[in-house]
């Protein structure tokens, strides 16, 4: 066997928040650790970019809410600030075509529709409660819950088509699907894992209400700048090989990546490790070759995890003209490319930035339209909702997660009937060395970053109580004054 | 500032409203519950039980362990009441304030929006 170019404790594969914390927490914990990320960056699908007129742009995941504590504790420690995501004035209905302000969580141009829609979602998130967020498969109504789906519990839960259509909206939004593609014990388990269905859709008192100044990578670059080299970039994993110590061996993987070399070529590089934490969604995972190979129901999850469809714009303008006319900027949409959109212009209003999800089954067959196709579909949708001067944006920016080989979709996975109750545990279920991270595995905020901070936390913490205490001895600790 | 007499007022019409609403019915079906409401300004207290899903008369003062407790001015309790005031707007600003289990917070603000839109 060739030998390996390096040997670690562990091997971290990915650098996205649960990757990062899942690193951190294992160096503070006195381990030597390598972490491989396959990108040429860290933050997973958290990225905040600078378009050319200096307007600062989350791609990706954006907000922290209340309960969102180790998050929160992050940009304390890192000295990043938040402010309330814009919210002054009238959200914007669009129903049959037609343009409505409204107040508060639900559009009310509809009454009857309206009460109904709080209706089923109280309904809803009293069905959550009973919903444990780490073993959903344990409720005693399991196997029905996981047998249809969201959309097949809201036709017979609600009364009126303004309900369903309300519902399918915040579906598309949080998980990037439809609510026929859903399991509706999953909807439950990752809602309760929030708090709610209506926490994860509120943006004042909920998930969406505040938002980073200079945005939601930085920690993730505080987080790599403190591990340092311990950080491998442009370094995809492809394959595994692992022992579980059964055969009087060690437990230990050989994780073989590819790096790219001075010529661009790719090389092969060998890690050897007494465990690897895999931090990144299931569907990114399955195309990591194992030897031997994972069991069939951790296989079986990872061919029904699917990542959801979204794709994120920014139009971006140079002031933020809705607020005029007494808009926060939100519209909730019962059909089109955006289904939700939402003020992201920066706290100082120096630009005015627009910001919707073009997401699920819109987002798959808005390929056919190419980029140009979807800005233009989007441009007017914004001027429908916003006037004509929302045409004119003097940038448009998109970022197209279903194309990110490393995210292949977003903002989540999504799962559909009978995949909890068959191929939950594995989710979480450590296989010999091998040990599962990344938001889809989180007991609290799963989907969200704080979720992806609490896998980590967990995933270590798994590391640590398997390992003796040989390697804890030692005293590898972070060294804050290198950098290291 | 509203009276006592005024918000028994507004709370009688509102009562009637809630309790003819199938759609309330359904969702306070098991829901047996005692809620204060504390007027902030006046400091005057008031009782409603939930039974059987139906509301019960305004009781004044503060009557019995409550589950629920809504503290508000007794201007917005009377627009609350009168259907004047999208009460989860003034949850969200904070300017009333609901304290309970979750569940029950949960509940009562998705009846009061229920009860302000079915009007």
């Amino acid at each position: 066997m060739t030998p390996a170019d390096r040997t670690v404790d562990v091997v971290v594969a990915g650098a996205g928040y649960s990757g990062l914390q899942t690193a951190r927490t294992l160096v503070d914990a006195g381990l030597d650790v390598l972490v491989l990320e396959a990108r040429d960056r860290v933050g997973g699908r958290v990225l905040t970019e600078v378009t050319p007129s200096g307007a600062v742009v989350d791609q990706g995941g954006q907000w922290i809410g209340p309960t969102q504590d180790r998050l929160q504790a992050l940009a304390d420690e890192y000295g990043v600030s938040t402010f309330p995501t814009y919210l002054d004035g009238a959200n914007l209905e669009v129903r049959d075509g037609s343009v409505h302000p409204f107040i508060g969580l639900v559009p009310t141009s509809d009454r009857d529709g309206s009460a109904d829609t709080v209706a089923t979602l109280l309904d809803l998130d009293l069905l959550a409660q009973e919903v444990s967020p780490t073993h959903p498969w344990d409720h005693p109504d399991a196997g029905a819950l996981d047998r249809i789906t969201l959309a097949e519990w809201v036709e017979s839960a609600a009364d009126t088509q303004t309900a369903r259509s309300l519902v399918a909206t915040a579906a598309l939004a949080v998980f990037g699907c439809g609510p026929e593609e859903l399991s509706l014990l999953y909807v439950l388990s990752y809602a309760h894992s929030g708090g709610s269905m209506s926490s994860l859709i509120r943006t004042a008192g909920g998930a969406q209400e505040r938002r980073f100044t200079g945005g939601a990578q930085q920690m993730a670059l505080r987080l790599a700048e403190r591990l340092g080299d311990r950080i491998v970039l442009d370094a995809p994993v492809v394959s595994v090989s692992y022992t579980d110590g059964g055969t009087g061996e060690p437990a230990g993987v050989m994780v073989t990546a590819e790096r790219r070399g001075a010529d661009d070529g790719r090389s092969s590089w060998r890690v050897a490790a007494r465990r690897l934490v895999v931090a990144m969604p299931p569907a990114v995972q399955g195309r990591i070759a194992f030897d031997p190979p994972l069991p069939g129901s951790r296989e079986q999850l990872v061919q029904r995890a699917p990542m959801g469809s979204v794709t994120k714009i920014h139009a971006v303008y140079d002031r933020p003209f809705w607020r005029d006319a007494g808009l926060s900027g939100q519209v909730v949409a019962d059909a089109g490319m955006l289904r939700a959109t939402f003020d992201d212009s920066p706290e100082d209003g120096s630009h005015g930035i627009l910001m919707g999800f073009i997401a699920g089954a819109v987002d798959r067959s808005s390929e056919s339209d190419g980029a140009a196709g979807r800005q233009r579909v989007c441009l007017e949708e914004l001027a429908r909702a916003f006037g004509p001067e929302a045409a004119e944006p003097i940038e448009f920016v998109e970022q197209r997660w279903s194309a990110e080989p490393y995210s292949r979709g977003g903002p989540v996975a999504g799962l559909g009937p009978g995949v909890l109750t068959a191929c939950g545990p594995s989710l979480r279920m450590p296989v010999g060395p091998i040990h599962w991270a990344g938001t889809e595995t989180a007991s609290v905020w799963s989907g969200y970053i704080e979720g992806a901070l609490e896998s980590g936390e967990r995933a270590a913490t798994e590391v640590v109580a398997t390992l003796d205490g040989t390697a804890l001895n030692r005293a590898t600790g972070l060294d804050e004054s290198s950098g290291q | 500032m509203a009276t006592a007499e005024e918000i028994a007022e507004a709370y009688a019409d509102w009562q009637e409203r809630c309790n003819a609403n199938t759609r309330l019915a359904r969702m306070l079906r098991g829901w047996e519950r005692t809620v204060h409401l504390v007027a902030t300004d006046t400091g005057e207290g008031f009782t409603i039980a939930v039974s059987a899903s139906v509301l019960s008369d305004l009781r004044s003062g503060l009557v019995d362990q409550p589950d629920l407790v809504v503290s508000a001015t007794s201007e917005d309790f009377a627009d609350l009441f009168w259907g004047d005031l999208n009460p989860s707007e003034k949850y969200l600003s904070g300017e009333i304030v609901l304290a309970g289990s979750s569940e029950d917070v949960m509940r009562l603000d998705a009846m009061s929006m229920v009860a302000f839109l079915d009007q």
